[in-house]
């Protein structure tokens, strides 16, 4: 049986009619070197970047709501748009935002006091406002038009010098993305205490791992697309020039090599988030862990096979059926992981937190994506949908469906632990159900205009769609304002909301065995974790839950065993 | 070793056990990024192979083909210098630091004539091969390494002047400057030679 030890916080004393002391907001605006300080940087910068983002998706299914141009002066101009939403939101927002919450969370669940190298944690955040703040600039010079992928010969003969300064931002936001996923790989491999070994680690540790181990790998082939791109724009290069001896296949190769990994790097941390929600707001341990966390490791691996399926009517033929086999093959870790969410609810006492709605909003839209990702994996569909709304649907299933409801899910759940004070579960309720439906009616319906014909990254359309498209953009704008609740709910909760204590949803993981905020060193002594990190249902995991409540109940730490 | 002893002496065992989950953060950290960063010369290897396909023939037809004996001997001079710069350690690590400061300048010294030997090659590129890709290709990778060989070499003569004034006391831990940099050295010779191979024999 489990030797209770229970792991207590520098401020042990807490109890749930007391608040501890959360850090000033001007130490959010400074250099600080705490992983946790460093994660809410990340957070509410993420954040703001998304209300950019979403801002200018606003602004383009304002100008789809009619077939001909209204809003746009040109369709150059939605060009820059459609160009700048994708890079705002996957560079600066979705990224970004899963260091967030690994930067606050991993270390915590480790038991360490920090991250391994603080000093390069922080460097890693502050290179993200001067990436942003060039990217952001080159839209108000001559923008970029050739959307998030930078497809030369429109990003090196059709782009202004907004192009040269998205290239410099990117290339600045891989650094920064290289050098934070060091961080939490020797942090995940090095700084677990000693009966923490892998098998017993949280499963979003294992997400984390996975993820930076693709980042560490996938990223510095962008560097390198970067630089020739950067060459060819202002160095007379042609290395995607055909008419210099270039070749304009070569970006594709190489940016999809690391853009590929990097729609992993955006959807395992979510799914690592699933599976802590999921097994602690239904009271029962993860179906299949060992699968679970290998089958992280399974899509990392098989991540860096499936590139090319992006260049399906550009390939060489030979090569199209080795692809598509491949791609398929991702479809069974991902797999795994469905199954292992589904087995880990199936009969459990699910509590319908905020949290947990979210995770179910996942669950049901990231299985659409995933099906429509195994249809646009099979090469006839492909050809047949390429460039259509069709894929716009799909890329938007995973990571709006994927990876922003896993964010939300996050939100709700680690809040109580960022600031010590619960959020308001009626107004997270509402959020869900303007997120949901609103997420649903404006990206369903894009399979069917796909499949139709309608092309994407247009601003004029045949007028047959408009009925379509007026569904869409008004379910848009329905999505969109499902953001101002969470606004609300997040400034409300901060400063009114109800004191969390240490651990409000009696969780097993390290996290939840300190005080909400976890002072400066997280805990006081090294903490042992229990022997398992979701061995919910058992009278041990109880006893053991108890103790920790009681021990910051009563001021003093509980120890014994059974 | 005498100076590490003394050093491990006075530290506290908590502080010991912090230096040595340091120590061991920054091996795991240094070894990660040469991984990453190796990725980055693998990415412009790819991109000297995917353009060879836009010819009938590489080099291209009019092109002579790179001489490799000037190369060869700058490859020659960066193995010597990665090997000096190893045994280099291992007096620092020894707390010998006459016989360091000896293999550390013939590092340096070597790697200042391997980088020569390249930035010659560099400059010489005929007219006729930069009208090609064969040419461009050859610029950009070995630019790209001179430009990494630079930095570190710049490093490594920081660090050794600052080994010299004492300021890593011989200390293992303390030392890890003397070690990192010695292991980006390291890097740079293992991505020079994937670069050598590519450019002047897998043609």
């Amino acid at each position: 049986m489990a030797t209770i030890a229970v792991p207590v916080g520098a401020q042990a004393e807490q109890n749930e009619q007391e608040a501890v002391r959360r850090p000033a907001l001007s130490e959010y605006l400074r250099w600080s070197v705490d992983h946790k300080i460093i994660g809410v940087q990340y957070g509410i910068s993420s954040f703001l970047f998304f209300l950019v983002g979403g801002a200018m998706a606003m602004g383009i299914r304002w100008e789809l709501l009619t077939p001909a141009l209204d809003l746009m002066v040109s369709g150059s101009a939605y060009n820059s748009l459609f160009t700048m939403h994708g890079t705002v939101m996957i560079f600066l927002f979705i990224i970004p935002m899963w260091a967030a919450f690994g930067n606050f969370v991993v270390p915590l669940q480790l038991g360490a006091k920090d991250m391994a190298f603080p000093w390069l944690n922080a460097f890693a955040f502050w290179l993200i406002p001067p990436a942003a703040i060039v990217i952001l600039m080159g839209y108000f010079v001559t923008p970029a038009e050739a959307g998030w992928t930078s497809y030369p010969p429109l990003s090196t003969l059709f782009s202004g010098d907004g192009q040269t300064l998205w290239a410099l931002g990117a290339h600045l936001l891989g650094i920064s993305s290289i050098m934070g996923s060091i961080n939490f790989i020797v942090t995940i491999l090095n700084m677990r205490p000693e009966s923490m070994t892998l098998w017993r680690m949280p499963l979003l540790c294992w997400a984390v791992l996975a993820t930076s181990i693709i980042a560490v790998m996938a990223t510095p082939f962008l560097a390198g697309a970067l630089t020739l791109l950067l060459l060819d724009r202002v160095a007379g290069t042609t290395f995607f020039d055909a008419a210099g001896g270039g070749d304009v296949l070569l970006w594709q190769n190489i940016f999809w090599f690391y853009s590929h990994p990097a729609v992993y790097i955006m959807v395992l941390p979510g799914m690592g988030v699933l599976s802590e929600v999921l097994s602690i707001h239904s009271r029962k341990p993860v179906f299949g862990y060992r699968m679970v966390g290998l089958s992280s490791m399974g899509i990392a691996f098989v991540g860096f096979t499936v590139w090319a399926h992006h260049m399906f009517t550009s390939l060489q033929p030979e090569l199209r059926i080795p692809f598509m086999i491949t791609t398929m093959i991702i479809a069974v870790p991902t797999g795994i992981k469905m199954f292992s969410w589904l087995g880990t609810i199936w009969g459990g006492k699910i509590r319908f937190t905020s949290a947990m709605l979210f995770a179910l909003g996942f669950l049901s839209m990231f299985v659409i994506g995933g099906i429509t990702g195994v249809m646009l994996a099979a090469l006839p569909f492909d050809i047949h949908v390429h460039d259509t709304y069709f894929v716009v649907s799909h890329f938007h299933f995973v990571l709006f469906g994927g990876s922003v409801f896993a964010i939300y899910a996050a939100l709700y759940h680690w809040f109580p632990k960022v600031t010590g004070r619960m959020m308001n579960e009626q107004l997270g309720r509402i959020h869900f159900v303007f997120t949901y439906f609103g997420f649903l009616f404006t990206f369903f319906p894009m399979h069917i205009v796909g499949m139709l014909g309608m092309p994407r990254r247009v601003a004029v359309y045949d007028p047959s769609f408009t009925q379509w498209n007026q569904l869409i953009g008004l379910s848009a704008f329905v999505l969109g304002f499902s953001t101002f609740i969470v606004i609300y709910n997040v400034i409300r909760s901060y400063y009114r909301g109800p004191i969390a204590g240490a651990n409000p949803w009696r969780a097993l993981t390290l996290e939840w065995a300190t005080t909400s905020p976890p002072p400066v060193t997280n805990f006081i002594d090294d903490p042992i974790p229990y022997e398992d990190p979701y061995g919910y249902g058992t009278e041990a995991a109880t006893a053991y839950l108890d103790a920790v409540d009681e021990s910051f109940r009563n001021g003093r730490p509980a120890s014994g065993g059974h | 070793m005498s100076t590490s002893i003394s050093h491990r002496q006075k530290l506290k065992p908590r502080d010991q056990r912090v230096a040595a989950l340091r120590l061991k953060n920054n091996r795991l950290g240094m070894s990660i990024f040469q991984v990453s960063w190796i990725m980055v010369f693998f990415a412009l290897i790819v991109v000297n192979w995917q353009l060879r396909y836009s010819y009938a023939q590489w080099p291209p037809v009019g092109v002579p083909p790179f001489e490799p004996l000037l190369p060869s001997l700058a490859t020659l001079a960066l193995l010597c210098s990665t090997v000096f710069a190893q045994r280099g350690l291992a007096a620092f690590r020894g707390g010998q630091l006459p016989i360091f400061a000896l293999r550390w300048r013939l590092t340096m010294a070597l790697g200042s004539v391997f980088m020569a030997l390249i930035a010659r090659e560099f400059a010489t590129v005929s007219a006729a091969a930069l009208a090609t890709q064969y040419g461009v290709t050859m610029r950009l990778m070995t630019g790209f390494h001179i430009v990494h060989a630079l930095a570190i070499l710049g490093v490594m003569l920081v660090v050794y002047r600052r080994a010299l004034a004492g300021a890593y006391n011989g200390n293992e831990a303390a030392g890890w400057a003397v070690e990192g940099t010695a292991k980006l050295w390291h890097f740079v010779t293992v991505a020079w030679i994937l670069f050598y191979v590519v450019l002047y024999w897998l043609c």
